[in-house]
């Protein structure tokens, strides 16, 4: 392997373990208050919507665009995932969907 | 007796598998593109396991950027891993550092949002945890590997694969809707990361929208007590 390659991926880790180790390592061993815990509960919602949103809304480039292929396959996968509430079936119905309508679009 | 929870959390992970496998072999195929080799392009997913960073690290190599700027734009784009490790920090009080460590290394989004769907499934039980993430882990690397090794064996973007983890997420956003005010939490949330996305780099958009959603559930959380 070749040295700078070696060094970007050893910064890499790095870099994308700190954040990931600090948080676990210090708040495991506090005593939160119920308020820190109140808004912690809301983290996980947060951060799904996060990553729903723009998942549908951004490009692969990152730019927002409206991408009817991702739009049209995700409103059935919101209500089958509202109603079933199952992966597998939320993941399979949407890439059935998604594939189907590469074909019209 | 039930699963060892291990082989239990394992089992919990085979939607993120579904999912990793073909990006993993994405990204196999684009960092051969870039100029790494069969094993550096494993030796990345073994070791940083951040998907969108080593994406963008095998764009911005591409153009022959050196390793400084690409480390500073991993540690961004990483940064959002500040929440999910907060939240996990809840649920292990009994473990000990180096079990922690090797929680939180392991950690992604996607094994995140699984673990995050079933809490009591987590609860003191590093092992159930560990077995969901290192399974994803694999699914990573193997994917990687033989992206890089065979190339497009699938094309990615073929066959409903480019909505295979949209559709995931969506589902375990769904299973975090609990209560009606659950909804406009998903509102706001929405809203915020959309504009955070549009208007700042990185993954401020996720830390932004954490900060004012749980500032806002607090205080719709005091006003339904009061009531």
């Amino acid at each position: 392997m070749r040295l700078e390659i070696f060094i970007l991926i050893l910064g890499m880790a790095l870099v994308t373990f700190l954040p990931r180790f600090f948080p676990m390592a210090f708040l495991t061993r506090r005593t939160l208050s119920e308020r820190v815990k109140q808004g912690l509960d809301y983290f996980p919602i947060a951060i799904l919507s996060a990553i729903v949103f723009p998942m549908l809304f951004f490009n692969e480039g990152g730019a927002f665009e409206i991408q009817p292929q991702h739009l049209l396959s995700a409103i059935p996968v919101f209500i089958f995932a509202g109603k079933v509430k199952s992966l597998w079936g939320s993941v399979i119905l949407g890439m059935v969907i998604y594939w189907g309508l590469g074909f019209i679009l | 007796m039930n699963d060892h929870p291990f082989k239990e959390g394992a089992k919990a992970a085979l939607p993120i598998v579904f999912g990793y496998l073909p990006i993993g072999m994405a990204f196999g195929v684009l960092a051969r593109k870039a100029g790494l080799t069969t094993f550096e392009a494993g030796f990345m997913s073994l070791l940083v396991y951040a998907g969108a960073s080593q994406f963008i690290a095998i764009e911005m190599i591409s153009k022959g950027v050196s390793w400084l700027p690409i480390v500073m734009a991993t540690f961004f784009i990483n940064l959002r891993h500040l929440l999910m490790s907060s939240t996990l920090s809840l649920y292990f009080k009994k473990s000990q550092t180096p079990v922690l460590g090797l929680l939180s290394a392991e950690m992604t989004d996607e094994s995140f949002a699984v673990a995050m769907s079933n809490t009591p499934k987590i609860e003191n039980r590093p092992r159930y945890l560990f077995g969901l993430q290192i399974t994803s882990h694999l699914a990573w690397v193997a994917g990687s590997v033989g992206g890089a090794l065979f190339g497009g064996l699938i094309d990615h973007k073929s066959y409903g694969i480019p909505f295979a983890l949209p559709a995931l997420f969506i589902c375990l956003l769904l299973l975090q809707i609990r209560k009606v005010h659950h909804l406009l939490i998903v509102v706001i949330a929405g809203i915020s990361s959309l504009f955070f996305k549009w208007a700042l780099p990185g993954s401020w958009y996720i830390l932004l929208t954490a900060l004012i959603v749980s500032g806002t559930g607090i205080y719709i959380s005091s006003k339904l007590k009061v009531e």
